[in-house]
């Protein structure tokens, strides 16, 4: 079970970069609710998941947190970018991409090859 | 960088753990309680928007878990809480837990109390300045080459020091005693004599006082004395005006110079005083005086042992040609002052600390068995915690820190243990051993155990934690009885087997030295010991000038005590049997030739007062034995021989009225042998005896006697009347060393009767220990096999058919363990050699009854289990889970 998880939270970490990369700080519910909005609804995100992959973007120092007041004053972590967390984002953004290039030219249809 | 960051993240988490964990609380507070709001807001029930939010929460937990264990490093706060649950399963199986810490506790006590003997006795480096360098210079005699440690002459001594180049400084001491007087009261107190090199030598300095100059080292100089620490706290209170203070010594004026540092002994820790030793370099000592010395030696920086003893040996035999007539067959034996004051302890030392090693081992199987028992029992508990998402590692650790927590346990219990056997150990030893000796348990002993303990914890925690952790998932999850053999069930056989091992070489060692202690105590001791009281007394030759005062003082003695009710005769004697120092010379036989130097007839001299031989018992064979009339100073000199003399000297001839001399006094005429008695046996039961000649007082007179008295009851009772008896005939006159016959007798073997004793203790211990664990290994076989045995039954197998099995499977690795053992045995037993009488160190009887006893042991311990495989219903055992 070890595996999957690893993958699973190595994309996971990259959209919640991505996700505090474009909204800017967020809480943790507000973080899942954009990645499961984003997905169209379609990943549903086990809560057991994230909390770990937040802890340890904070502790690569890709993301730092402080408390603050939700937007219906309740009190919740808020979660930023880092400037490391910028760069971060940027190569796994390029590797993604690279990534999903080279799957693609697998898929493309025969004749643009 | 990034893992350095994270790594000081991880240690800032080690102590923020608590803020941490609350913070953690609150975020996933706020995040469900948004959830919740969120939910409402897109119009679920207030039912169905907590039930939402909780759905998503249901990893939560483990999500907590994961997230602990990487905010902190070793988790000290998940350690706690194996320790928790470590007591907790402990709690509930106490057998279990009972088990494995009594294992250690008894295991770990036994080997901190002997480590702490050895310590003590051999390892501690003595009080002196640069003791490596220190050797004791011996005499050795080339026709007895088993005496390593003659005493040496002064004469030798003085030639030594005069002609070696070896040694920086050689110095010279005698051993005695003498009584002490502060003019209030009077004790015998031991004495050494020393020359007044030997304290620097040493390099010890007084606490108070000074030490002895070289012109107070001479001659007819006023008598000045050094007093140990101990005499000056016990008998002077400390107090510090004891310098200069006036006493006396022997009946003579001296004068306390110094006070020596507390601790300080020089081979024998009771001593008290010190004088200087006065050697007259102007007088020669071979032609009347004997060999009666020790001699302390520093060697000059960068020689060798083996070098001196090179050049000593030179000396010697230069020494050979000068003086033939004293010095021919004579050699000398340098050796380390360490191993002269050990030697003969070391034996006896270095079996028990093996043996306490082999106890040790066997504890540690025992305990490292019972783990493995009970982790193969576990191993659906841990599947399971493996299954809800347990890490391997956490597992590991989870069952490491259980082993350390009964070995920690078993340590502080050990210890505990251990300071009350020490204690224990004294009272048994020997007295050489242990005469004034302060042993304490000391921190280094104290890590050692905890150490120990942990290392068995850890080592045996880790055999059978691994086993259990690579447990596979879906199969521990399934496993149930219908499996058969259990994870580890060849290991731990194994152990059983190694313990049974072990078990039948300790046992055969205590039996060996069991036997020895038999057949000493069936040795004829060529007298009979019991109901005799003997003490010493030194009367004090300046107060009794003339011979015939001094034999009067012991036949008044002796008339008034024979008075005493309870008292049915009583004699004195030169020197005890059995109590390790004798004189002895040459004697010549009248109408032989003279012997060649170093071929001299040699004998064990005694000399007595009437009624000594009745009194102790000692068969007369021949001839007649001394009469008051032959103790007076102008009776002709008559002697007593032994059988072993007659033997040896005169086998042929009729000894009774043969004429012989004895060169022990200045004029030595020859005189009649009148008689001859049995041998008694000198110094220790299992050496032969000596050819011994008896003097009678008148002709040899000795100031210092011991008293002999057999008494009708038990002879204890007479210590006070004797006492008073003689402070009759002289109030100032100190008696000494009280004790009977048979505590003497018996002594001599105390040296067998300790290491036996132990050794029996360690082997039964180990014994017990090997039976839990045959036990231990079947009930849990038998356990698993349950619905296995349960079918054979219904097929129509019957109870005794089961029986057997169980049995023939628990003895297959008992036999194993037998025939190593065995094999084990033969080669160290041998190491027990000098410690043996009447016995050799592969005794068949010895061996088959070892053998027998430990199979007997096994065949219980394999019974019950057996039994209980053997009575199972079918029906229940079938439906066994």
């Amino acid at each position: 079970m070890g595996k999957k998880q690893d993958i699973w939270q190595g994309t996971l970490a990259l959209m919640v970069l991505k996700t505090l990369d474009a909204l800017g700080p967020l809480h943790g519910y507000g973080i899942a609710r954009r990645i499961e909005q984003t997905s169209g609804d379609r990943l549903l995100l086990n809560y057991g998941t994230l909390y770990p992959a937040l802890l340890k973007l904070e502790q690569e120092g890709y993301i730092a947190s402080e408390w603050g007041a939700s937007e219906n004053n309740r009190k919740a972590r808020f979660y930023r970018l880092t400037r490391a967390g910028h760069a971060q984002l940027k190569r796994e953004a390029r590797q993604w991409e690279e990534t999903t290039d080279i799957i693609a030219r697998f898929f493309a249809p025969e004749e643009s090859r | 960088m990034r893992a350095a960051k994270r790594f000081l993240n991880r240690l800032a988490g080690l102590f923020r753990t608590a803020r941490r964990e609350r913070e953690l609380a609150e975020e996933f507070e706020s995040h469900f309680q948004m959830h919740v709001e969120d939910n409402l807001r897109r119009g679920m029930s207030a039912d169905e928007a907590l039930r939402q939010a909780r759905l998503k929460f249901g990893g939560i937990d483990s999500a907590k878990e994961s997230m602990r264990e990487a905010s902190t490093i070793m988790t000290l706060e998940t350690t706690w809480q194996d320790l928790r649950y470590a007591a907790r399963g402990m709690g509930r199986n106490p057998g279990f837990a009972a088990t494995a810490i009594l294992s250690l506790a008894l295991g770990i006590g036994a080997s901190v109390a002997i480590f702490t003997l050895a310590d003590n006795l051999l390892l501690r480096p003595l009080p002196y300045r640069g003791p490596g360098q220190l050797m004791m210079v011996w005499e050795t005699n080339l026709r007895r080459p088993a005496e390593k440690r003659n005493v040496i002459s002064p004469a030798n001594y003085l030639d030594w020091k005069a002609r070696n180049h070896v040694f920086e400084s050689m110095a010279v001491f005698t051993e005695g005693s003498t009584a002490f007087n502060d003019g209030a009261r009077v004790e015998e107190l031991e004495e050494q004599y020393i020359s007044a090199g030997l304290l620097p030598l040493l390099g010890v300095q007084p606490v108070r006082g000074r030490l002895f100059t070289a012109a107070e080292d001479l001659p007819n100089t006023p008598n000045v004395v050094l007093i140990s620490y101990r005499l000056w706290q016990s008998w002077f209170g400390g107090d510090e005006g004891v310098i200069g203070k006036q006493i006396q010594v022997r009946s003579q004026p001296g004068t306390i110079i110094g006070v020596l540092p507390p601790g300080f002994y020089l081979r024998s820790r009771g001593v008290d005083l010190w004088e200087a030793i006065g050697l007259d370099p102007a007088r020669d000592y071979r032609r009347n005086s004997g060999r009666y010395a020790m001699s302390v030696a520093r060697l000059k920086p960068g020689v060798t042992r083996e070098r001196a003893q090179a050049e000593m040996s030179a000396i010697a035999k230069r020494l050979e040609s000068e003086f033939p007539a004293f010095d021919t067959n004579w050699m000398v034996n340098v050796e380390p002052l360490r191993d002269s004051l050990v030697s003969e302890v070391k034996t006896s030392m270095l079996v028990l600390l093996g043996a306490v090693g082999l106890l040790l081992a066997v504890a540690c199987a025992n305990v490292a068995n019972l783990l493995l028992a009970r982790y193969t029992s576990r191993r659906r508990e841990m599947a399971v915690r493996l299954a809800i998402g347990a890490g391997r590692a956490r597992v590991v650790r989870q069952l490491i820190t259980e082993s350390l927590a009964l070995g920690v346990a078993g340590g502080l219990l050990g210890i505990a243990l251990a300071r009350w056997a020490v204690l224990g150990l004294l009272a048994l030893a020997p007295r050489d051993l242990a005469r004034n000796v302060a042993i304490e348990v000391d921190y280094r002993i104290v890590l050692f155990a905890v150490a120990a303990s942990l290392l068995t914890g850890i080592v045996f925690g880790l055999a059978p934690s691994l086993v259990a952790s690579r447990a596979d998932l879906a199969q521990g999850l399934r496993e149930d009885s219908r499996s058969s053999v259990g994870g580890g069930g060849g290991l731990r056989s194994m152990l059983v087997g190694a313990e049974i091992a072990l078990s039948v070489m300790l046992l055969a060692g205590a039996g060996l030295l069991f036997r020895t202690l038999v057949g000493l105590q069936a040795v004829d001791p060529g007298l009979n010991p019991s109901r005799i009281l003997t003490f010493s007394v030194l009367i004090p030759g300046a107060r009794y000038r003339e011979p015939v005062q001094r034999t009067q003082f012991f036949r008044t003695a002796l008339e008034r005590i024979e008075q005493l009710p309870g008292v049915e005769s009583a004699s004195a004697v030169s020197f005890l049997p059995f109590n390790g120092m004798s004189a002895g010379t040459d004697v010549t036989i009248a109408g032989r030739p003279p012997m060649k130097p170093g071929e001299e007839l040699v004998a064990t001299i005694r000399t007595v007062m009437p009624g000594y031989f009745d009194t102790l018992g000692i068969p007369l064979k021949r001839g007649r034995v001394f009469i008051a009339a032959d103790n007076t100073l102008d009776s002709p000199y008559r002697f007593v021989v032994n059988e072993a003399f007659v033997q040896k000297y005169m086998a042929a001839e009729e000894p009774v009225g043969q004429q012989i001399s004895v060169a022990m006094d200045r004029t030595h005429p020859f005189g009649e042998i009148i008689g001859v008695v049995g041998n008694v046996k000198e110094g220790a039961l299992d050496k032969e005896p000596t050819p011994t000649v008896y003097y009678i007082h008148a002709h040899l007179i000795y100031t210092g006697m011991v008293f002999v008295v057999r008494t009708k009851n038990d002879p204890l009772l007479l210590a006070d009347p004797v006492r008073q008896v003689i402070h009759g005939i002289d109030a100032a006159q100190p008696v000494a060393q009280m004790r009977t016959m048979d505590d003497i007798v018996q002594e001599t073997f105390a040296r067998q009767k300790f290491s036996a004793l132990l050794l029996g203790g360690f082997s039964l211990v180990s014994l017990l220990l090997a039976a839990v664990g045959i036990y231990g290994v079947l009930a849990y076989s038998v356990m698993e096999r349950t619905r296995e045995i349960g079918v054979r039954v219904a097929l129509g197998a019957q109870p005794g058919r089961i029986l057997a099995m169980v049995l023939g499977s628990g003895m297959r690795v008992v036999l194993a363990g037998v025939a190593v053992g065995l094999a084990g045995a033969m080669a160290l037993t041998g190491l027990l050699k000098s410690l043996l009488f009447g016995v050799k160190a592969h005794d068949t009887v010895t061996f088959a009854a070892v053998v027998l006893v430990l199979i007997v042991v096994a065949l219980v311990a394999a019974y019950l289990p057996a039994r209980r495989a053997a009575s199972l219903a079918p029906l229940n055992a079938l439906r066994a889970e």
